[in-house]
């Protein structure tokens, strides 16, 4: 009778989401349990930082190291922060730090998650939704990648112009919750153009050479092929990587505005490719850092003295 | 962990075959109609719905296996009636991906459809110009498209051509679609545009999975690799209907112009304003269509059982 009455009810619940027969399969209901997992996230960070953070910054490969000039208040293993997942990529650390940059409240992940670790974009892009729910107003998201425009050369920084999604997934799959954000969110500006002149005019300043163009994002783990390459270079791409594009469009589904930073760790010109050695890409993501982390300084000093949204 | 989206692999079991023959009798039980002729009423489309007469509309969550419609815009209801002396059965919105649905789970109408006795199938959807001809509200003739709903070209996703269903009644082989779309339909909807005088182009549908509307890197790619109008939907529809042997005309509505060199904001409601703007036409096209099919309906059912009191 009880078992029954379950059943009854589970049926129930099933028949809001999908047909029975389909149900068992899938987790449609991930984007309406967003809302909760933000709360219950915010809630174990605001019990150890108090501050309103006005920048929330992801840190890519091997650029882990900025987080150094952070004056930690809290920081958090990313186990300790409800549905958070644990990231596993070489290089990258797990840990949400929050405190102060150049005198502005940020909080920022030393690490981040991939597709390519087996995370679904939903989970992947879950921080980016706490960080707007803490109150921030602009994300700075940092990745290394693979250089296409043969004008680059390894160690270079691109500011990211716009993005090309070939991940073959997308965050914002499921029945909308309207309190995040639209249904169907325009992307003719995922990256702030005031925001992407700043960069550019800061790097210009501090003497660093700085290219601005598109991000395409593939879902990898491998690297591309030589032919890949000269695809992606063929519909537009000047840098290819296997991150961002999620956060990115999450943070325009949930109205922060972004500011990308790529540093070139490898370059990929199809007709002189050597093979990728991940330690190499890793080194070089290491010798870029200083100048990366000036950027990322100047930027959050930035966003400290003017209105952002 | 990522989901297993495994539901596309439940299409290639006959416990699909089972639902959809459950879903056909669930139908057939409320209505007698035998139809010719199976219709997608796309985004800001669904006043032909209305047109449709001795209509007997079915909600879609009260037929098994069908899953509900959520995007704004889309009735969500299987109409079955007459339309130019035609036997129809007509969906008053669909499945899009994008809200979480498989791809069988999408194309399971179809399936259903084609289980009725539609030979035929009309889909129309609202899509986004790529080619700079384009201008809002003009139509466009699909005449082949590009799979990218993955962010890659897709292997077809079809009934194995070994089972029974695929024998009963496909009459192409599900393994190769050379003429996906048929020509002489495309043929008769060129010639309506001609007759009701307004501006229809042969085009290259290509499909992304959405939610979020395309960046102007997006647009600009699918410039480079040969798109004309650009839409979250229709690809999984046309493909199981090529699988099940349908003759099928795809026609899109510019309902607005992709112009990657100068950032315009892409709503919503615009799509559904240029929707209503641009019926006219597109119910021009299928009563064309429709009339033709009537007037060459040998091999059609003889029963009349269909006829609607």
């Amino acid at each position: 009778m009880v078992a029954d009455d379950a059943r009854a009810r589970y049926d129930t619940d099933l028949r809001l989401t999908r047909p029975f027969i389909f149900c068992l399969l899938f987790d449609d209901t991930a984007m309406l349990d967003l809302f909760d997992k933000i709360e219950d996230a915010c809630k174990k960070i605001r019990s150890e930082f108090s501050k309103t953070p006005k920048v929330g910054i992801i840190l890519g490969t091997g650029l882990g190291g900025l987080a150094e000039q952070i004056e930690v208040e809290a920081s958090f293993e990313y186990g300790d922060i409800p549905h958070f997942p644990t990231s596993t990529a070489t290089s990258h650390r797990g840990r949400l730090v929050c405190g102060q940059l150049a005198g502005v409240p940020v909080v920022a992940m030393e690490g981040r998650f991939h597709q390519y670790e087996g995370y679904p974009l939903k989970q992947i892009t879950l921080p980016v939704r706490v960080f707007k729910a803490l109150g921030a107003e602009l994300l700075v998201v940092s990745n290394a990648c693979g250089g296409l425009n043969p004008y680059f050369s390894n160690g270079d920084i691109m500011v990211i112009e716009d993005q090309i999604n070939l991940m073959g997934d997308n965050p914002l799959i499921g029945v909308n919750d309207d309190r995040l954000g639209p249904r169907f969110p325009d992307m003719c500006e995922p990256y702030d153009q005031q925001w992407i002149d700043r960069a550019m005019e800061l790097a210009r300043r501090e003497s660093i050479p700085i290219h601005k163009g598109v991000f395409v994002a593939v879902t990898g783990p491998n690297l591309e092929t030589r032919a890949e390459y000269r695809f992606l270079r063929m519909i537009g791409a000047d840098v290819v990587g296997m991150s961002t594009v999620p956060e990115t469009i999450v943070a325009v589904h949930c109205g922060l505005k972004v500011v990308g930073l790529s540093v070139i760790t490898d370059m990929c010109l199809p007709d002189a490719l050597k093979p990728a050695d991940v330690n190499e890409i890793i080194a070089t993501a290491n010798a870029a850092a200083p100048k990366l982390e000036t950027l990322v300084r100047g930027i959050v000093s930035e966003a400290g003295q003017v209105r952002i949204a | 962990m990522r989901q297993n989206r495994s539901m596309d692999e439940l299409s290639n079991t006959d416990r699909y075959l089972d639902y959809v023959d459950q879903a056909a009798e669930f139908l057939r039980a409320r209505s007698d109609l035998v139809p010719t002729v199976a219709i997608i009423l796309g985004s800001g489309l669904g006043g032909l719905a209305e047109k449709i007469q001795h209509p007997i509309a079915v909600p879609f969550p009260d037929i098994p296996g069908f899953a509900a419609s959520t995007a704004s815009g889309h009735r969500g209801q299987l109409i079955f009636g007459e339309l130019e002396r035609t036997r129809v059965v007509a969906m008053a919105g669909r499945f899009h991906r994008y809200e979480g649905w498989s791809r069988a789970e999408v194309s399971f109408p179809v399936h259903v459809m084609a289980r009725l006795g539609a030979t035929q199938l009309v889909v129309s959807n609202a899509a986004g110009g790529v080619n700079p001809k384009l201008k809002v509200g003009d139509i466009v003739v699909i005449r082949d498209h590009l799979d990218f709903m993955r962010g890659e070209f897709q292997p077809t996703n079809l009934i194995p051509r070994g089972s029974s269903f695929a024998e009963e009644t496909s009459e192409v082989s599900p393994l190769r679609h050379g003429d996906v779309y048929d020509s002489d339909l495309s043929a008769i909807a060129m010639q309506a545009s001609r007759e009701s005088n307004f501006a229809a182009y042969e085009g290259t549908y290509l499909a992304t999975l959405g939610p979020n509307y395309e960046t102007r890197a997006e647009y600009r790619m699918m410039r480079r690799i040969g798109a004309d109008v650009a839409g979250m939907s229709t690809v999984p529809e046309v493909l199981a209907a090529a699988s099940l042997g349908m003759r099928t005309l795809g026609v899109s509505m510019v309902s607005n112009v992709a112009n990657p060199d100068s950032a315009v904001v892409a709503s919503h409601d615009e799509v559904l304003a240029a929707g209503l703007a641009a019926e006219g036409k597109m119910e021009a096209i299928v009563r064309a269509v429709l009339r033709n099919i009537c007037s060459h309906s040998t091999g059609l059912p003889a029963s009349d059982a269909g006829q609607s009191k």
